[in-house]
């Protein structure tokens, strides 16, 4: 029962990091007019 | 404007250099961030955004009129401008491959020419830092 768990976990796992790994990782913006 | 980036949903971190005009924005690890509404948020405090870089990761899809783009996430995506390096990514267009790429999403026009903060974000890409 566990083992199958676990694999449904880790099925689960690999097919979600991918979607979940796509992101914005860094913004960097040069600005005009600031003190 | 620190404190106005600050506030807006899915940043973590905002460092502003008065020196060189710079400003970075780290966004959550898990947090959608919506460039647009950081544009808008920097145009509010009354600071002109000259230029924007983004480093994002995502897949390269084709939209319905056929022009490609980076998806970030389901609701999320920017159409990619065309260049050299937007054909080194081309053939990976609806695979399941997955990028990671620093682009250049906004860029004051050029003149006296009024900059419109609410015009589309086109993501022209700089560097193509992996493929996966």
């Amino acid at each position: 029962m566990n083992t199958r768990k676990l694999a449904l976990l880790f099925l689960l796992g690999s097919v979600f990091v991918p979607v979940s790994q796509a992101q914005i990782k860094h913004i960097e913006m040069r600005v005009e007019g600031m003190t | 404007m620190k404190q106005h980036l600050g506030r807006q949903s899915g940043v973590q971190k905002v460092d502003v250099s008065l020196i060189d005009g710079k400003v970075d924005v780290t966004p959550k690890e898990d947090g959608q961030i919506d460039p647009a509404q950081l544009l808008k948020a920097v145009y509010d405090s009354g600071v002109t955004v000259a230029e924007m870089d983004v480093t994002a990761r995502g897949k390269i899809v084709k939209d319905s009129s056929g022009n490609l783009a980076l998806q970030i996430s389901p609701n999320q995506s920017f159409a990619i401008a065309p260049n050299d390096l937007l054909k080194s990514v081309a053939s990976l267009a609806d695979s399941p491959a997955v990028v990671t790429v620093r682009g250049e999403l906004y860029r004051k026009p050029a003149g006296k020419q009024k900059a419109a903060a609410s015009a589309p974000l086109k993501l022209l890409i700089l560097e193509v830092q992996k493929k996966e």
